[in-house]
C-alpha cells in the first residue's frame, strides 16, 4: 500500500465520525416554532399516548394528534432519570420519586411551579402538597403513591408477622423474598431496629448493615422485578415478600390466594412519585395543560382502579372502587398520613451511603 | 485471541492463507477490513479508554471538572467483600466452564465420529434450544426447581421430602446448573470441529501398533482436540464471569456475582467510577487465562513446526 492510500485509509474513520456528528447536530438543531412536542421523561407504562385514560382532558382534546404534542423518553430507574437530566436532556416534565426530589432541586434541574395555574390543585390535601415543597416553593406535584410492606401467604406460615423486625424470625428461614433496592432495604433495616431511617448516626448505619447481613439465613432471594412479587408467593417459593407493593396483594387475592398485606407496627413505607417542570422547559403553557389533566379526578380514579395505586387528588376518591380504597387505607386521611412512613428526600451523601451499604450486604458471605 | 480462535477452527486452512495473502492486493484487503477497524476503534478501544479514565474520577458526569484521584482504588482495596465476590465469580465461571466442557465432550465425540449421516441433524438439534430466548431458558429452571415444580413434586410423591420446597433453587448451584445447560451446545461445537479434523489415519495407525482404545484416546484424540477444548472453555468462561441475569433470577442471596454489583454500580448507585473499576478488574482476570492460552498455542505451534 503506497503512502497516499495509507493516508486516505486513515481518513475514513474520521470522515465518518465527522459526518455522524454533523448529522446529530442537524437533527438536534433548535426548532424555533413553539408547537414542538412536550418532552416527558417518564417511567414505562405511564405514557398518555398508550394510556389516554389517565390524562383524559389532555388526550381527549388532542385525540389523534396526541403523538404530535407529546414525546416520551423512558427510564427504568430513578437513577437513570437523574443521570439523563444531569447529562443535559431538556425535558419539559420529569416524573421521579420522592427520595430523589431534593437532588433535582439542589442541582437546579427543575423549576418552581406556579400552583395558581393548576385547576385541580384544591383537591390535593395540604399534607401531600407539602411533600413536594423545597425552600418554600412547590417544585413537585405529587401524583401517584403506594405502599411498600410485607406480603404473606397466610396458609403457609405459622404466624403472620406484624412488625418489620419479624422478618428476622427464624420460622421464615429461607422463605423471605427481599426487595433489591438500597433505599428500601436501608429503611426496612432501620425501622426494624427502631431508628429514624433519614437521621442515622454512623454507628446506626453500621448496625443497619449488620442487621441486613443477619437477614441472610431467612432469605430466599432478592426480587428485582415486581412480577416476582406475584410469582414467588403464588408458587409457594416465598412465604413472605418484603417491600412488596399493594398491587401484588390485589393480584393475588383476585387469583384466590390466601394472602395478607401487613400493616406493620412501625408503619408501612410509602413511596410517592410526581411531576416537576425541567429548568430548561420550552413549552410552559402546554406543560401546565398536561399537569391539569394529570390531576383530573376521573383520570386519577382510572389509574387507582387499574393499578391499585394511590392518587394525590382526593376528589377522585368517590370514583374509586371500594376494595381499592380499603387496601389503600385512605378513608380516614389523618390516620393514613400519620401511620405511613413516607420516603424523605435523600441527600447525595445519604444516597451514596445507602447504595454502598446495600452493595456490601449483597457482596458479603 | 481472535487469531487463536481462527487457528482453532481452521487449523489447516490457516497455514495456506498465509501463503496466499500476496495474491490479494493489500489496498483491497485494507479497505475490506476498514469497517471492522472503525468499529473496533469507535465501539471498543475508545469506550475502554473512557472507562479506564473513569476509574480515576469521583463522578460519572461533568467531564469539564477533572479531578484525578486514586480514591476508587483505595476503596476497592479496602473492601474485602469485593475481593471475595471477584474470587467467587472466577470460581463459579471456572466450574461452569469446566463442567460444560466435560459434559460437551462426549456429545462432540459422538457428533464427530459416530453420527455418520445423522451428523448435520445432530448439530441442528444442538443448536435448536439456543434459538429460544436466553431469559426463557433461565426462567424454565425456576419452574423445574421451584417448589411447585417438577423436581419438588416428584420428590414429594416419592416421599423423599415432606413439604413442597424449592430444590437447589436460589443457590449458586442453581446458577451453575442453569449456565451449564445454556452453554453446553456452544461448548460442544468447537470440540466437535477439532475432533473432526483429526486424521483417521492416526487412529488407525495407533490401533495397528496395538494401542488400546483408551490409550488411543488419551494419547492421540484428546491431545489433538485440546485446541477445541480450550476454545470451548473460553467460550463459556468469559461470558459466565460477567453474568448478572442468571444469578439475579436463580442465584438467591449466596449466588450474587460480580456482574450484579457492576450492574448496580452503573444503573442504580450511579457510581460509574467504581463500576468501571470493577469492570476493569474483571477484564484483567479474563486476560490472564487468555494470555496462557495464546502462550500454549504458540508453544504447540512451534512444536508442530518441529514435526514438519
Amino acid at each position: 500500500m503506497n503512502i497516499f492510500y495509507r493516508k486516505l485509509f486513515l481518513l475514513i474513520p474520521f470522515t465518518l465520525v465527522a459526518l455522524f456528528l454533523t448529522a446529530c447536530n442537524a437533527a438536534s438543531a433548535p426548532d424555533a416554532e413553539s408547537n414542538e412536542p412536550l418532552l416527558i421523561l417518564e417511567w414505562t407504562g405511564y405514557e398518555a399516548t398508550e394510556y389516554p385514560e389517565y390524562f383524559l382532558p389532555f388526550t381527549e382534546k388532542y385525540g389523534e394528534t396526541i403523538n404530535d404534542v407529546l414525546e416520551y423518553s423512558f427510564f427504568g430507574d430513578d437513577s437513570e432519570a437523574l443521570a439523563r437530566m444531569q447529562a443535559g436532556v431538556e425535558a419539559d416534565l420529569v416524573h421521579p420519586c420522592r427520595s430523589w426530589w431534593g437532588l433535582y432541586v439542589d442541582q437546579g434541574l427543575v423549576q418552581p411551579i406556579d400552583t395558581s395555574r393548576l385547576t385541580n390543585w384544591d383537591g390535593v390535601p395540604d399534607e401531600l402538597k407539602e411533600l413536594g415543597q423545597f425552600n418554600g416553593e412547590q417544585y413537585f406535584i405529587p401524583w401517584d403513591w403506594g405502599y411498600e410492606s410485607i406480603l404473606v401467604r397466610n396458609d403457609l406460615v405459622q404466624d403472620v408477622p406484624d412488625s418489620w423486625s419479624d422478618l428476622w424470625d427464624p420460622q421464615y428461614e429461607g422463605r423471605v423474598s427481599m426487595i433489591d433496592a438500597s433505599d428500601v432495604a436501608f429503611i426496612i433495616g432501620s425501622l426494624s431496629l427502631g431508628f429514624d431511617p433519614w437521621n442515622t448516626t454512623p454507628e446506626q448505619n453500621e448496625a443497619v448493615k449488620q442487621q441486613l447481613i443477619a437477614l441472610r439465613p431467612n432469605l430466599l432471594n432478592y426480587w428485582v422485578d415486581y412480577t416476582e412479587t406475584y410469582d414467588l408467593p403464588a408458587s409457594g417459593d416465598a412465604w413472605v415478600v418484603a417491600g412488596a407493593w399493594q398491587d401484588a396483594y390485589g393480584y393475588l387475592t383476585d387469583e384466590g390466594y390466601d394472602v395478607s398485606y401487613i400493616d406493620p407496627v412501625e408503619g408501612r413505607i410509602g413511596w410517592m412519585c410526581g411531576y416537576a417542570i425541567g429548568s430548561k422547559a420550552k413549552n410552559i403553557d402546554r406543560t401546565y395543560e398536561f399537569l391539569n389533566a394529570a390531576l383530573d379526578p376521573q383520570s386519577q380514579a382510572n389509574m387507582a382502579n387499574d393499578f391499585w395505586y394511590g392518587v394525590s387528588n382526593f376528589d377522585a376518591i368517590p370514583m374509586i372502587d371500594e376494595k381499592v380504597i380499603e387496601l389503600l387505607n385512605v378513608s380516614d386521611f389523618d390516620s393514613f398520613f400519620n401511620e405511613t412512613v413516607f420516603y424523605q428526600p435523600l441527600t447525595e451523601e445519604q444516597r451514596q451511603q445507602f447504595s454502598a451499604i446495600w452493595n456490601e450486604v449483597k457482596a458479603s458471605q | 485471541m481472535s487469531d487463536y480462535v481462527n487457528q482453532v477452527t481452521h487449523p489447516v486452512t490457516n497455514s495456506r492463507t498465509t501463503n496466499k495473502e500476496s495474491a490479494i492486493p493489500r489496498s483491497l484487503l485494507g479497505s475490506l477490513i476498514g469497517p471492522t477497524w472503525i468499529w473496533l476503534v469507535l465501539f471498543m478501544l475508545l469506550p475502554m479508554l473512557l472507562m479506564f479514565l473513569m476509574t480515576f474520577r469521583t463522578e460519572a458526569f461533568n467531564w469539564r471538572e477533572w479531578e484525578f484521584t486514586f480514591e476508587n482504588y483505595r476503596k476497592f482495596i479496602e473492601t474485602p467483600s469485593y475481593h471475595r465476590l471477584l474470587l467467587r465469580s472466577v470460581w463459579m465461571a471456572f466450574v461452569v466452564a469446566a463442567l460444560s466442557v466435560v459434559a460437551a465432550y462426549p456429545v462432540a465425540y459422538v457428533v464427530a465420529f459416530q453420527a455418520g449421516r445423522w451428523r448435520n441433524l445432530m448439530i441442528m438439534l444442538l443448536i435448536v434450544p439456543a434459538m429460544s430466548s436466553f431469559l426463557l431458558r433461565v426462567l424454565a429452571w425456576r419452574i423445574i426447581l421451584g417448589s411447585s415444580g417438577l423436581l419438588s413434586t416428584v420428590l414429594l410423591g416419592l416421599g423423599i421430602i415432606d413439604e413442597a420446597a424449592p430444590i437447589l433453587l436460589y443457590t449458586p448451584t442453581a446458577v451453575i446448573i442453569t449456565l451449564v445447560y445454556v452453554w453446553l451446545p456452544f461448548a460442544a461445537l468447537p470440540i466437535a470441529v477439532a475432533l473432526n479434523q483429526i486424521e483417521p489415519n492416526l487412529l488407525e495407525a495407533a490401533s495397528d501398533l496395538g494401542a488400546k482404545p483408551y490409550a488411543t484416546f488419551l494419547r492421540i484424540t484428546l491431545p489433538l482436540s485440546m485446541p477445541g477444548v480450550i476454545a470451548a472453555f473460553l467460550f463459556v468462561f468469559i461470558p459466565t464471569l460477567g453474568e448478572y441475569v442468571t444469578p439475579a433470577l436463580v442465584g438467591g442471596p449466596e449466588g450474587v456475582m460480580i456482574g450484579n454489583i457492576i450492574w448496580d454500580q452503573f444503573s442504580r448507585a450511579l457510581n460509574w467510577p467504581m463500576g468501571a473499576l470493577l469492570s476493569m478488574a474483571m477484564l484483567l482476570i479474563v486476560l490472564i487465562p487468555a494470555g496462557f492460552i495464546s502462550l500454549y498455542s504458540k508453544i504447540s505451534r512451534e512444536r508442530a513446526g518441529n514435526y514438519d
